[in-house]
């Protein structure tokens, strides 16, 4: 397999079974997405979009079809080996920030080093890194509810990146946001992107995706669309 | 593997969550605090009861017996042992010169529920016992104040008389015994010394003694129709079997019993109070074990119930955990670590609740009710170490199933919990 391939896809399916009926979230998906890509996935709600994320997000398992990522064979492993997955290889930002509110900032960040059993002094330095990386150098030991809504992303960012992972998703990240203060995160993104990190964007907003340089459509769990952006926003 | 950083950080979060929930975490541990207290006040009481009677045993001497027509330990019927023939003294005599493997033997008559009387003084209910002067050799003759009476003092029927320490305590509060005349039964007797304190508590009957000369206890109360026990020091404890073993041999011919024919005596040791106490010890264990049993279960679904809350509240976090790479048994540590410091902080409390109460018992009460005075004023620390493992057994127990149902949460929908 080619070795620049991060995200490959053949025949992936997921149907959740109601009670009296099935529902087809994702159907027949085969999609291929190399390193230092920065795709938005695009959709209305309903689309399987989220679905779609929360599998190449190993939140998920495929009811059919194989799923690799970085050339392993994601969809045959167990509960702890994604968990694992999760925590190496993956960095989510989420529409709702989601942070711990209880800890403050470094706390927060420092999660994803704690699960991979970084020694303490390490995780420190880590996660104060990635919060100066993120412009909150100045805020470290605040707790998510004294900070803004940008910043609590940026936080979110921080954590997601912390672990140095192959790839971060970010699900609807300026959703929660006002405009200005979005495109300072999508601003955000671009730079990680340019530092060689692939990021994968979920949203159902056009002027969010058009910051992404390939955009996949989704509609009812099938691929309707996949173009290179010609012209990306620069941020 | 579970690694050492998990559990430290399962440890951390757990600690962190019981922080964050102080009254409810207190009011989840209640149940526990009750349990607990529970089993400690129980404890404390029966090793007090224990101690007691170790104590009371040691001071009698665990190793001497008493050859008697009644059964001191309740085990046989009272119309059995009424009908039994009287000891007779020669019986007791010939008894004590055939006896070989033994320290000293010696015979002692009783005489129940008499008065003593000084000055102005009464006391009811005490039993004087007739024997000889080598009755002082033994642990239960031996002297505080004073001296035992010598043989010369038996042979000529003396009138002196040695004072069990609860018969001296009532009738000389100020002490000062020694000298003075007192009456038992109308008869005047010297009083020449005072024996050490035997009973503790349940058991102070045993100090409620007199000693004379058997000489002259049968010139005072006579000597018809009378039963005689003999008291047997074995010499040792180890030797104790061997000389009971004798001792019922030899009574048996004496006695004239024959083979398959059941003993017409009774061989009492300081042991038989044991099965008395063993009464006091199973109806404080049953009343005990019920109410125990009963709260932990009240404790266990408190637990149970608040970890519930607990993690329902917390759907969204234990998703945030997941997503970022907690596995399950991350997530079941945690909780199982919750519950189990509930259940512990719950223990903790009771130790300081049961410790005051100890405290102020075996201070302040023990003076107003001298009955408590088995009572330690300290927790027996064997019994906090027990209880805290128990409280912890209890606490992983009531966290299982809330904490399996935690780490088992689907991590898409957990994120998306409102």
């Amino acid at each position: 397999m080619d070795n620049n391939i991060l995200i490959k896809t053949e025949g992936l399916s997921k149907i959740y079974q109601m009670e009296s009926a099935q529902v087809i979230a994702l159907k027949d998906i085969n999609l291929e997405i190399k390193h230092n890509e920065y795709v938005a996935i695009m959709g209305p709600s309903g689309s399987g979009k989220t679905t779609l994320m929360s599998i190449l997000g190993c939140l998920d398992t495929p009811s059919s079809g194989s799923f690799y990522l970085d050339g392993v064979d994601v969809s045959s492993l167990d509960d702890n080996q994604l968990a694992e997955i999760r925590n190496k290889k993956i960095g989510f930002v989420f529409q709702t920030f989601n942070l711990l509110p209880r800890a403050n900032c470094i706390k927060n960040v420092e999660l994803p080093l704690i699960y991979s059993g970084v020694a303490k002094e390490e995780r420190y330095g880590k996660a104060v890194k990635a919060l100066e990386d993120v412009g909150l150098g100045d805020r470290m030991t605040h707790k998510p509810t004294e900070l803004s809504g940008g910043q609590r992303q940026r936080v979110a960012v921080a954590r997601a990146l912390v672990n140095n992972p192959s790839l971060i998703f970010a699900d609807e990240p300026t959703g929660n946001l006002d405009t200005k203060t979005g495109e300072e995160i999508m601003k955000l993104f671009a730079e990680l992107w340019k530092k060689g990190n692939s990021i994968i964007l979920v949203t159902h907003e056009e002027d969010i995706a058009r910051h992404a340089h390939r955009i996949i459509k989704l509609r009812d769990g099938v691929v309707i669309d996949d173009f290179r952006n010609p012209n990306p926003v620069i941020a | 593997m579970i690694k050492i950083f998990e559990i430290r950080e399962a440890f951390k979060q757990a600690l962190d969550s019981i922080k964050v929930n102080r009254m409810r975490s207190f009011l989840a541990s209640l149940g526990v605090v009750i349990g607990i207290s529970f089993v400690l006040l129980m404890g404390w009481v029966l090793s007090g009861l224990d101690k007691a009677m170790s104590d009371s045993f040691k001071m009698m001497g665990v190793d001497v017996m008493y050859v008697d027509k009644h059964d001191w330990s309740g085990g046989k019927s009272w119309n059995e042992v009424r009908n039994r023939p009287n000891i007779t003294l020669q019986q007791a005599n010939k008894l004590i010169e055939s006896l070989q493997s033994v320290e000293l033997a010696v015979p002692v008559a009783r005489r129940w529920q008499a008065e003593i009387k000084y000055g102005p003084n009464k006391y009811q209910g005490i039993t004087a016992q007739g024997t000889y002067y080598q009755f002082g050799y033994t642990p239960g003759g031996s002297i505080e104040f004073g001296r035992f009476f010598s043989e010369n003092e038996d042979q000529y029927s003396s009138n002196v008389v040695c004072l069990g320490w609860k018969v001296y305590e009532t009738m000389f509060p100020k002490g000062d015994a020694i000298g003075k005349t007192i009456k038992i039964e109308g008869h005047n007797f010297l009083v020449i010394g005072v024996l050490k304190k035997q009973g503790t508590t349940f058991f102070d009957f045993i100090d409620n003694i007199v000693y004379m000369p058997l000489s002259t206890f049968l010139k005072t109360f006579g000597k018809f129709r009378r039963t005689f026990s003999i008291a047997v020091k074995a010499g040792s404890e180890e030797n104790l079997d061997n000389a009971r073993a004798e001792v019922e041999g030899k009574m048996r011919i004496i006695r004239n019993l024959q083979p398959g024919e059941e003993n017409d005596f009774s061989i009492n040791e300081s042991k038989a109070f044991e099965d008395q106490v063993k009464i006091i010890r199973t109806v404080v264990w049953s009343v005990g074990i019920g109410m125990t049993l009963l709260s932990f279960v009240v404790g266990i679904i408190g637990i149970i119930n608040v970890m519930f809350v607990s993690i329902f509240e917390r759907t969204r976090e234990i998703g945030i955990r997941k997503a970022l790479g907690a596995k399950k048994r991350t997530i079941l540590l945690q909780i199982v670590f919750e519950a189990m410091l509930l259940s512990l902080l719950g223990a903790i409390i009771s130790f300081f609740f049961t410790s005051f109460i100890a405290y102020i018992t075996g201070t302040i009460i023990i003076e107003y009710v001298p009955q408590v005075e088995f009572l330690s004023p300290f927790m027996p620390y064997d019994l906090l170490i027990i209880a805290s493992i128990i409280s912890i057994f209890v606490g992983i127990f009531a966290g299982l199933v809330p904490a399996i149902r935690a780490s088992n949460f689907d991590p898409v929908i957990a994120l998306r919990y409102e």
